[in-house]
């Protein structure tokens, strides 16, 4: 079969595999220590040493933009994990059953996505106070009702198809039709759901780090990076440059690998 | 004489809730026996699909007497491009069945599985492919696979080759006729095509309007109807020919 080749796919694999390398890296080693201060490099530009620079403070930023991928890649990863299977499991519910918990459930989506997360974020951290896993929970839950709300779509739309009759008939157990026949049509979709999801989720912990909560100084994440750089703009730009270019690739990464999937998706 | 496989008497059955619940089936009695093949022939919302839901379970809103005996009747559903999980083989798909039945062994489903594939007609190189890889005439062939290989005694066939073309008809019409014989299965067969029933079925019920207006031999309705809406339906079948 000539299958045309599929660049968004390939580009995004590229890409994703190339941050999601370097940020695992950066969780494991990094040239110098990201926290270490010095005085002699204070603000110095990108040289052998140094490819990346140094900050106001002397510390290596190629060793904090690896860490700080780490972190981020790691956020974005846990927030995902919760949101997504919590939200399927919910949204697979709904969507099969259907009912009057399903209304009730879907409501309080709406209701939680009619805020913008970050919005929404910034009271619950308020109320449980900064910190990494504080962060991973308050954004967890808060993409909780996404997902839900996507797979409830899909599973709806299967529930009433013959095969899935043709099971009940057979006397198929209703978690496995869930999880067993009507999932693996989903995946697809869901796929690409969890594409977007993944920039959402980079974005949001950059924004909150941006604004000063999430990840405690010194650690550092790609958001508080670009936070921290915003008065080095003109005269270091380094700073900002470097961790703000691995964001922007993650997320265009991912964002293709999506494209890409949903590609295959209406070919097949 | 054995004990019927279905035996109806004095159904009602309703449809909607509330205010909107309204009677669909009205006093309908039908029995089928081991072996035999039943055709329901009667227009659109004439109730002949609600009878089948109530055989099979997926209709619970009936009052009236509904004896079944036999394991898990099953369907063969009319489009053959819906009746098949598009994610899953065929395999994984029959040998679901064979696991919901509580064959525990990973092997003896398996060769059930193809054994099966082989009874209808198709090889064991069908057997890893998904449905988008199967002609029209091949899925219906895998879901009528997948509605015996339990071991139930009764079949409902819901228009089971009205999506197909004329010579695939013929062949699946036959193909069910054999099966009939060699596992002794009964059919409760819904069609609006009166000579595709013809094909098949020894007894013909006529519905109209939630009741069965007439019942009887094939030969017998086909050639001396006695209800006008029987003559009416086979007046306009004729006039199609």
């Amino acid at each position: 079969m000539g299958k045309r080749r599929n660049w968004y796919l390939t580009l995004g694999l590229v890409l994703t595999g190339l941050t999601v390398g370097f940020g695992a890296l950066g969780l494991v080693w990094t040239p110098y220590s990201p926290t270490a201060p010095s005085a002699a490099d204070r603000l110095a530009g990108p040289s052998l040493a140094h490819p990346f620079g140094c900050d106001h403070m002397g510390r290596d930023v190629l060793s904090r933009t690896l860490s700080g991928a780490g972190a981020t890649l790691s956020i974005a990863l846990a927030v995902l994990a919760i949101g997504f299977v919590v939200g399927v499991v919910i949204g697979a519910l709904c969507g099969y059953y259907g009912g009057v918990v399903d209304a009730l459930v879907m409501r309080v989506c709406d209701a939680v996505a009619a805020f913008p997360s970050v919005l929404l974020g910034l009271v619950v951290i308020a109320v449980i106070g900064p910190g990494k896993y504080n962060v991973i929970l308050a954004l967890g839950v808060l993409f909780i009702p996404s997902f839900a709300r996507l797979t409830r779509g899909e599973f709806l739309q299967y529930r009433d198809r013959d095969f899935i009759r043709a099971a009940r008939l057979m006397g198929v157990g209703g978690l496995r039709i869930l999880f067993r026949h009507i999932l693996p049509n989903a995946w697809p979709v869901l796929l690409s759901g969890l594409s977007i999801g993944f920039n959402n989720a980079v974005l949001a912990e950059a924004s909150m780090s941006y604004l000063g909560i999430g990840v405690i100084p010194p650690d550092t994440s790609l958001g508080r990076m670009v936070s921290e750089a915003q008065s080095y703009f003109v005269t270091a730009p380094w700073l900002v440059l470097f961790p703000a270019l691995v964001m922007i690739l993650m997320i265009l990464g991912a964002g293709l690998v999506g494209e890409g999937v949903r590609e295959r998706m209406g070919e097949g | 004489m054995a004990e019927p496989i279905l035996d109806i008497q004095g159904l009602d059955s309703w449809y909607g809730r509330g205010r909107a619940r309204r009677q669909v089936l009205r006093q309908v009695c039908l029995t089928v026996e081991p072996g035999q093949a039943v055709g329901l022939v009667g227009e659109s919302g004439s109730g002949k699909t609600t009878l089948a839901k109530c055989v099979l379970g997926l209709v619970r809103d009936w009052q009236g007497q509904l004896l079944v005996n036999s394991p898990r009747p099953q369907m063969v559903f009319q489009d053959p491009h819906g009746a098949l999980n598009p994610a899953r083989t065929v395999g994984w798909f029959l040998e679901e069945a064979l696991r919901a039945a509580g064959v525990g062994d990973r092997a003896a489903r398996r060769a059930r599985g193809e054994e099966m594939l082989g009874q209808v007609g198709l090889g064991r190189e069908h057997y890893d492919r998904k449905p988008a890889q199967l002609s029209g005439g091949q899925r219906q062939r895998v879901s009528i696979a997948a509605a015996l290989i339990q071991g139930s005694k009764l079949i409902v066939l819901d228009e089971p080759v009205s999506a197909l073309d004329v010579t695939l008809q013929a062949q699946i019409l036959r193909l069910l006729a054999q099966l009939r014989e060699r596992y002794g299965l009964s059919y409760l067969l819904i069609s609006h095509d009166l000579a595709v029933v013809r094909q098949l079925c020894g007894w013909v019920c006529v519905m109209y309007q939630g009741q069965i207006v007439e019942q009887g031999p094939a030969e017998q309705l086909y050639e001396r109807p006695q209800h006008p809406y029987t003559k009416k339906l086979l007046a306009a079948s004729l006039a199609l020919e």
